[in-house]
């Protein structure tokens, strides 16, 4: 928290630049802005315990205005946290050193579909299922669907380098933004040109993606768009064993198909996830695909797949499975009497690795984790050409706060320690954030010295965010 | 579970959701904050519960901006009914005097004037024609929006259950429904209404109660019969009327596109969704064009539960886009079934479309007998 005159001088300078409706001091306010979807806030929260606060939640206008207030937090020393739908995961929103958390949702505006070059230009605040629905009318979509559309924002899609369910055909967020426009914590408003490809030196624009608000404020991007698939066809698999799924879908990319889905189900969480619904063989894997495209093209793809499939072993489950996922992908993320009771905690490590690693990052990890007093149920969510990612999900739940806390701390230890020493990377898609901060410099290794030189340079009093993505983080 | 165990157990789920139906809510819209959002709302209850820290007068604030519209309800899972549990709360920041200043002018306009508005009670009703008194016998209750705001979707009405053959009663006594006041939690002057109400509803000799406001319509077949108070006629919402004899209603054959906004008094809270179509295709002569947010998923126009006397502007923006969600699929034409939605979405549509209610609909129709919306 600011001192007294500090958050006086402050309240002075911000309420000139944004407007008294648009800066709250209300404790309410702070305590109702103050959390993202981190599972550990959303446990602390049911426990009753309180989360640390903001000085000031600001909602900003324009660009202009943040590069003002940026100043102001420059001049002052003062953190500044930016929130955009504040449904991370990570606890990226958090403002755990007081100071101002910069509210990006009133940046809402969508322009103008380029019909030509397939691209449209929005701001940082839109919420991803007003965007999707809004080029959807025209009949394109963003090919960006992840399961936290409807709560998050585009700023903070890129800021975390998120990822859709669709992503082996669509890409992620950093292949789907062509130009971007960041304030940097000088107050200086930058752009990079919205271009396909270009070689003008190193990518500024990926410098900003995945940067989590720690080295400047995304305030637009312009967005690449998809006509919506004349066809999408849903097929699903169920395999004896992970390894014959993960050769199945490794052969299917080889062969130079792209699906849009190509998820697997470990044992665990094909149980829980379809076995109420369809009849498969118990201890078996679900592997769910979809092909979005032309309609020739699909049936193509589908066939060859299906080929590909049984030859591994595969047992053709029809359309159901895959279907029904698709159909109900939202509602595993709702609360529930069982997952809410008491204090349960459970979270998700979406690590990414290549296929030579890929199966023994699964087993270590479920391993280590297991003997930490997790129920691990995995799938292997989003799939390449060259590997992809694996959601290792698990729960725990404990008879007290403090028990159940470091539990929670121990899980997520061992699973990293297995994910690293296996030669997986600990993030595909939610980003760092304050879950993963600590594990930052082991993961980056030598890279990480580069990182912090780039974040001396571009915010030298170290305001933007502090204590995530292991920068910043004070004693 | 007690009641109280169950409530605690909702917030408790709904304080840390992950934001899955904030995109609905209206309030959110409007002030793009996640403090007026239904998990807000619930966190403010769980700390309360739990211990941690009691609802300030922010909080409050908080409370009384939801329009208690329940459309995060259609998109809950757990079906955590956050409108009831905001309304169950203002019972009791009422009680304790709580709340914010509007809501008691509001109390005090009902109690003096016997209308929300303020306005002479002398004048509520006397200004009304009724012709025939012929055909069987329907009380039209107008409510309060009707008789001083809109009074066409009142003389309409009128008009067309005359045309229907019946002969209408209307009473001086009429006074405000109470449902202003049990949305804001001042249930005790509530059913002051609702006792006065029964009692000269019950006198009159007709065989059933019409009602063009879904506000009214909710108090009169949910509040009053919840607390004790029955009324000995049936209750009809006049969509509900007007489809029971849609065939007496003339055909139309209209050539521009109609949409129908759902209020939420009438959809979500009382399951009401095919009647109002039924009348509009009737008259019209075509189907409806739905909006992208149509029946359980319709957005609320913005002027429920005290939004509008609290927060005008906010409440505006409300409106304004559900204006804008009409103007999308390019309708020429909003009809709702709601004299407050109307008044809102009217205010709001900046003549950029044409918007009626439904007995106002009805009547061109009648009129006509060629409805033209374009
Ligand atoms: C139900 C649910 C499902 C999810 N599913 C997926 C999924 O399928 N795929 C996926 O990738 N993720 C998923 N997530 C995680 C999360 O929603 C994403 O990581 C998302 O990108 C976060 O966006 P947000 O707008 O909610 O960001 P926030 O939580 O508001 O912020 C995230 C981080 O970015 C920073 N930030 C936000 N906006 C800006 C900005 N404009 N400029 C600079 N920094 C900024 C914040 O400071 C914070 O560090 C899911 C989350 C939930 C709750
Ligand atoms: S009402 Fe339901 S969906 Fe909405 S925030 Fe609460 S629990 Fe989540
Ligand atoms: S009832 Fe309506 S205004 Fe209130 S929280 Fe739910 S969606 Fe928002």
């Amino acid at each position: 928290m600011l001192d007294s005159n500090t958050r006086k001088k402050a309240s002075d300078k911000l309420r000139k630049i944004v407007g008294s409706e648009y800066i709250t001091m209300h404790e309410t306010d702070r305590i109702l802005n103050a959390h993202d979807a981190w599972p550990l806030s959303e446990a602390k929260i049911r426990a009753g315990e309180m989360l640390p606060l903001a000085d000031f939640v600001v909602f900003p206008g324009s660009a202009e205005e943040i590069s003002k207030v940026l100043v102001v937090a420059n001049e002052l020393k003062i953190p500044v946290t930016p929130v955009g739908g504040g449904a991370g995961t990570c606890g990226g929103t958090l403002p755990i050193y007081g100071g101002i958390q910069l509210d990006l949702k009133r940046l809402n505006k969508i322009g103008e579909i380029d019909h030509d070059s397939m691209l449209i230009r929005a701001q940082a605040g839109v919420v991803g299922i007003d965007l999707e629905e809004e080029v959807n009318r025209h009949g394109y979509t963003t090919g960006h669907t992840p399961t936290s559309l409807r709560a998050s924002n585009i700023g903070g899609f890129i800021a975390t380098r998120s990822g859709g369910s669709m992503s082996s055909l669509y890409g992620k967020i950093e292949d789907l933004t062509l130009g971007l426009q960041v304030v940097l914590p000088n107050g200086s408003i930058v752009e990079t040109k919205a271009v396909p490809r270009h070689s003008v030196g190193p990518d500024l624009r990926q410098l900003f993606i995945g940067s989590e608000g720690t080295l400047g404020v995304i305030t637009e991007a312009t967005l690449r768009l998809f006509p919506k698939p004349e066809k999408r066809r849903f097929r699903s698999f169920s395999f004896p064993d992970v390894h014959s799924g993960i050769e199945a879908i490794r052969k299917i990319f080889r062969v130079g198909i792209i699906p849009s889905v190509a998820r697997l189900y470990d044992p665990e969480d094909a149980a829980l996830t379809f076995s109420m619904n369809f009849e498969f063989d118990e201890g078996h894997c679900m592997l769910l695909l979809a092909f979005d495209g032309a309609t020739e093209r699909v049936d193509l793809d589908d066939n060859e797949s299906t080929r590909i499939c049984i030859e591994e072993g595969g047992t053709n489950q029809g359309e159901g499975p895959s279907k029904r996922w698709w159909e109900h992908r939202y509602d595993m993320y709702y609360p529930t009497r069982l997952t809410t009771a008491g204090y349960a905690i459970g979270d998700t490590i979406d690590i990414v690795a290549t296929y030579d690693k890929l199966e023994n990052v699964y087993h270590s990890m479920k391993k280590d984790m297991e003997a930490e007093d997790a129920v691990v149920m995995s799938h292997f969510s989003h799939m390449y050409q060259n590997g992809g990612s694996i959601y290792m999900i698990f729960f725990t739940s404990q008879p007290d706060a403090e028990t159940a806390w470091n539990t929670y701390k121990r899980i997520w230890d061992a699973g990293i320690a297995a994910c690293h020493r296996e030669g997986g990377t600990m993030s595909h898609q939610h980003g760092v954030g304050l879950s993963r901060s600590s594990y930052t410099e082991d993961e980056l290794g030598s890279g990480f010295g580069v990182l912090k030189k780039i974040k001396d340079a571009l915010d030298p009093n170290g305001i933007m965010n502090p204590g995530k993505l292991g920068l910043g983080v004070r004693g | 579970m007690t009641e109280q165990g169950k409530i605690a157990e909702q917030v408790r789920m709904c304080a840390a959701c992950p934001k899955m139906c904030r995109h609905v809510c209206p309030t959110f819209f409007a002030w793009r904050s996640d403090a007026p959002t239904p998990h807000g709302r619930a966190l403010l209850l769980h700390q309360e519960i739990t211990g941690l820290r009691n609802i300030d007068e922010r909080g409050v604030e908080v409370l009384y901006q939801c329009l208690e519209c329940s459309h995060c309800l259609t998109w809950c899972k757990p079906e955590i009914d956050i409108a009831s549990l905001v309304e169950n709360k203002r019972c009791d920041l009422v009680k304790s005097g709580r709340q914010p200043s509007g809501v008691n002018r509001l109390a005090n306009f009902v109690k003096e004037t016997h209308n929300p508005f303020g306005e002479k009670h002398s004048k509520r009703n006397d200004w009304l024609k009724t012709g025939s008194l012929n055909g069987p016998k329907i009380i039209y209750f107008s409510g309060c929006t009707a008789a001083y705001r809109e009074k066409s979707i009142a003389q309409d009405t009128i008009s067309i259950l005359e045309y229907l053959g019946y002969s209408v009663a209307i009473t001086p006594d009429e006074w405000c429904c109470g449902s202003p006041l049990f949305r804001t939690g001042d249930t005790a002057t509530g059913l002051k209404q609702a006792s006065h109400n029964v009692e000269v509803l019950n006198d009159i000799n007709a065989e059933e109660i019409i009602v063009t406001c879904p506000g009214c319509y909710r108090a009169l077949t949910k509040d009053y019969p919840e607390n004790g108070f029955e009324l000995d006629k049936p209750v009809q919402h006049i969509s509900e009327f007007l489809n029971r004899l849609v065939d007496k209603l003339p055909q139309g054959d209209t050539n521009g596109s109609v949409t129908f906004h759902d209020p939420c008094h009438l959809g979500r809270h009382s399951g009401v969704y095919d009647a109002p179509r039924a009348v509009i295709e009737r008259i019209s002569g075509n189907p409806i064009v739905e909006m992208e947010r149509n029946r359980e998923n319709a957005m609320c126009c913005g002027n429920g539960a005290g939004l509008r006397t609290l927060f005008p502007e906010h409440a505006k923006m409300i409106g304004s886009e559900r204006v804008r969600q009409a103007l999308n699929i390019n309708a020429n034409c909003i009809v709702t079934s709601c004299p407050f939605c109307k008044e809102m979405l009217e205010a709001q549509s900046e003549r950029r479309v044409a918007v009626f209610d439904l007995p106002e609909f009805v009547m061109q129709g009648i009129e006509s007998r060629n409805v033209k919306t374009d």
